[in-house]
């Protein structure tokens, strides 16, 4: 499964990104997550690992964020007791540059929570992780750009991607849209999930990565050789 | 939320299932793979989340399986043991894990679950009963219990005739027909049977004048049978009564044929009605004995057809009561008439109908109360021997505890028996009382049934009424040991000592016995039979439907476990006993013994309870 030279290029360039981003987060709240990385020779199945979904109001890179769900996935199972689903709460785009600045605090619950305080919640569970998602380079752009937004730090961090990983290791001609999640979901033998809400995806993303990496003999997997690379 | 729509959960709060949700790890399996592997610790309750699960139980053939919802891996929990079965899922499969630790707590606090779970044993345990007889029914012959009568009828008219009709008439309609067996009906109803045999021996060796109705020599209103009675139970009235043919009637009471002992020998050749119809042919104890000796042959052949224990334990002992029934009759040939009327009764499990191989006699002669020792004392004496050294001849060996006919304390009048069990009754012996139990188990094979009747009647009067006697016979009962830690060792250590033996009557079958006696003569029951017993207890609403449900699966299973040792043994050429070496149990009836010994421990403190409450 290793690319040889092409994963150690792409590992030099991670690594000089992380530095970066690591410099650029001394003495903002983002500092404690770049205390701690996945190293990429463990075994699969001993990483901590966490899928994460983004409900927005858009694809594009500076899009609403209006939901987030994620559960740690360990040992090859996902374990429901750390699921969260944190509301954001729906601010203006101009109004969101001024949330830094203005902290609210009165019926926050109701109506959500502020985005800085979801992002430093997420980034606590993420710390020293690998973060699995569906279209991974999704959810990496809107982290990249929501941490800018609160901390102006950029987000670097380990991903894996369940559509590209289903892509790499099943390769086959697919319809347009052969690789949406429900698709590969019902591929596995997995239970059809109405409800589309952040963490609802988050776990119908996890259970994915299980059923591939089942397929895929997670015994002898390394967390490199499930590494969503640019 | 999927756990909400699942038993036990669906029984839970909202809040409750959401709290537990919280605990559960998901997982994937694909197709084929191992979930749980048999003998190995088990840390999480599964939940079939999506797919289906196969669950092998105890490492054999017999499979069960669980789809969607489906829960599975508590035993092992509950008991804090290794797991007895496999589960491999079936298809690609999500499973939800609930940790054990979680899982114990949520049963601490939710009784009803509890419920749920140690139902569920018991469930599982009618699984495996049912499992077997399919499995043994699956191999050799098709099980006789199977076979409805209907299938075997033959689709022709059956031929009949009117009671009124001349016995000269009626033979030669037999003639024309070539049919052995006349029945004679009025107007479709039956009323009653005529076969070769009878004219043999009621016309023609008495001189019955051939223009005499045949209704004053036929067998009246005869045992019947319908289309959807099974082959088995044709067999069990056939032996029981010794009788060769059985009208069928269907619904409306319409006879629709006749069904005859040698179309079913036809069909399953070497078979219990075979033995006892040559025990009771039989013209000298020898001949008696070289038949019954073949009661083991007839084990192992029922046991291979797929029979099951009841019914087996039935045959064999029909086979036992013809053996002391043509010997007594033996002996009275040889002995001249009885001077006066007495029963022959039998104890135990030949009274209980639930003989197995390997079994000794237990006996006795009630006799009239116009008996005089000095007149008659011999006759009885030598009467006796004749009928034990037959026995012991025929293989049903002398009573270890002298519980015989011969024995002059069992060979006694009426009301000295009376005297023998008011003594027991009154002033039971803690020391001797599982003893004299086995003398609750009786009924007359031969001789003035109403001898016995009255005996029992008059002892299980005394008994209900006693409650210091019921609580004594009850806390016996629930002191025998039942092995349950017996396999946990066993399992664990995987090293089984020389000698080591399993005794299932002891351990197992009795315990079962003494519960259904318990009940017996607590309510004064007359049914003899454990099944019957506990079934009629239920009946009285002293215990519930299920409760008895649960006991007779486990009896049943328990019994089928020792039947198919023994046929083994026989198999093997050895003689049958009760005793196993554990490393002969394979590990589906190791583990389905563990679960009837756990039914049974679970009577057997509700036993305790409910009637050995007043003493220490």
């Amino acid at each position: 499964m290793k690319l040889g030279w092409q994963n150690w290029f792409q590992e030099k360039r991670f690594a000089a990104q992380w530095e970066r981003a690591k410099e650029a987060a001394q003495s903002t709240p983002m500092a404690d997550y770049y205390n701690d990385l996945l190293s990429t020779d463990q075994h699969l199945k001993d990483a901590p690992l966490v899928a994460l979904d983004f409900e927005s109001d858009g694809l594009e890179e500076n899009a609403q964020l209006l939901e987030a769900g994620w559960a740690a996935v360990e040992g090859c199972a996902v374990k429901l007791s750390s699921a969260r689903r944190l509301r954001i709460r729906a601010e203006s785009k101009l109004q969101g540059s001024a949330v830094v600045i203005h902290r609210i605090t009165d019926d926050a619950a109701a109506e959500g929570q502020s985005e800085q305080d979801v992002l430093l919640a997420l980034l606590a569970d993420f710390k020293g992780t690998a973060i699995i998602a569906h279209a991974a380079f999704i959810e990496q752009s809107f982290l990249n750009a929501a941490c800018l937004r609160c901390f102006g730090v950029p987000f670097v961090g380990r991903f894996i991607c369940t559509m590209r990983l289903e892509d790499r290791w099943f390769p086959k001609d697919r319809a347009a849209d052969g690789l949406r999640l429900g698709k590969l979901r019902a591929q596995y033998g997995l239970p059809y999930y109405r409800a589309h809400d952040g963490l609802t995806d988050a776990l119908a993303c996890a259970e994915l990565f299980l059923a591939q990496c089942a397929r895929g003999q997670a015994e002898n997997l390394l967390v490199e050789d499930v590494l969503m690379r640019a | 939320m999927f756990l909400r729509r699942h038993a036990p959960f669906d029984a839970l709060s909202a809040d409750v299932v959401s709290a537990l949700a919280r605990k559960i790890e998901v997982r994937y399996f694909p197709r084929e793979t191992m979930i749980i592997d048999a003998g190995k610790e088990n840390h999480a309750l599964g939940i079939v989340r999506s797919g289906a699960v196969e669950l092998r139980l105890g490492g054999t053939e017999l499979n069960h399986r669980l789809g969607e919802g489906g829960v599975f891996g508590y035993p092992s929990l509950l008991h804090h043991e290794r797991t007895r079965n496999q589960v491999i899922a079936h298809e690609d499969s999500l499973i939800y894990q609930l940790p054990k630790p979680d899982f114990l707590a949520l049963l601490d606090s939710h009784e009803m679950l509890r419920g749920f779970f140690a139902k569920d044993e018991a469930e599982r345990l009618r699984l495996a009963v049912e499992g077997l007889r399919r499995s043994e029914a699956g191999h050799g012959e098709a099980a006789m219990i199977a076979v409805k009568l209907g299938s075997l009828m033959r689709r022709n008219e059956v031929v009949t005739a009117s009671p009124d009709d001349s016995i000269s008439d009626a033979a030669k309609l037999m003639a024309r027909a070539d049919v052995s067996t006349l029945p004679l009906t009025d107007q479709g109803r039956l009323l009653g049977i005529i076969t070769d045999k009878d004219l043999r021996r009621r016309v023609l060796g008495k001189d019955v004048p051939l223009d005499e109705p045949v209704s004053r020599v036929m067998t009246q209103d005869p045992i019947t049978m319908s289309l959807e009675d099974d082959l088995l139970s044709a067999m069990l009235i056939m032996s029981q009564h010794n009788i060769h043919h059985l009208p069928i009637v269907n619904d409306t009471e319409k006879i629709v044929g006749v069904i005859s002992s040698s179309d079913l020998l036809n069909r399953f050749g070497m078979n219990a009605l075979q033995v006892v119809a040559e025990i009771e042919a039989a013209g000298d104890a020898a001949a008696v004995a070289r038949a019954a000796r073949r009661v083991d042959a007839v084990l192992a052949h029922l046991i291979e057809s797929g029979v099951d224990a009841d019914h087996v334990a039935r045959f064999v002992s029909n086979i036992g009561e013809a053996t002391h029934r043509q010997l007594l009759k033996l002996g009275e040939q040889q002995l001249g008439p009885p001077p006066v009327p007495y029963a022959l009764v039998v104890f135990g499990s030949l009274a209980r109908q639930e003989q197995a191989g390997g079994s000794d006699q237990d006996n006795g002669f009630i006799l009239d109360d116009g008996y005089d020792e000095q007149a008659h004392g011999a006759y009885f004496e030598r009467l006796a021997t004749f009928l034990c050294d037959g026995l012991n001849s025929a293989g049903y060996i002398y009573c270890p505890g002298d519980i015989m006919a011969t024995n002059n304390k069992w060979r006694q009048p009426l009301e000295a028996w009376k005297e023998h069990y008011r003594n027991w009754i009154d002033r039971p012996d803690p020391e001797n009382v599982l003893n004299t139990t086995i003398f609750f188990d009786m009924r007359c094979v031969a001789g003035e049934e109403a001898l016995v009747e009255s005996l029992r009647k008059q002892i299980f009067a005394w008994s209900s009424a006693n409650s210091i006697f019921l609580s004594f016979i009850a806390r016996a009962a629930a002191h025998t040991k039942v092995p349950l830690g017996f396999f946990r060792n066993f399992l664990l250590q995987h090293d089984e000592k020389e000698g080591d033996v399993l005794d299932l009557k002891h351990q197992a079958i009795a315990p079962v016995v003494d519960i259904a006696r318990v009940y017996a003569l607590a309510l004064g029951l007359s049914e003899v039979n454990s099944q019957e017993r506990l079934k009629k207890a239920a009946e009285l609403d002293e215990l519930s439907e299920e409760a008895v449900l649960d006991i007779v699966d486990s009896f049943e299973f328990i019994r089928s476990v020792r039947f198919r040792h023994q046929s083994e043994q026989i198999r093997q050429g050895a003689a049958p006993t009760n005793n196993l070496s554990p490393a002969l149990l394979s590990r589906f009836e190791r583990e389905h013994l563990k679960d009837a010994f756990r039914v049974i421990r679970d009577h057997m403190d509700i036993v305790g309870r409910k009637y050995a409450g007043n003493i220490q």
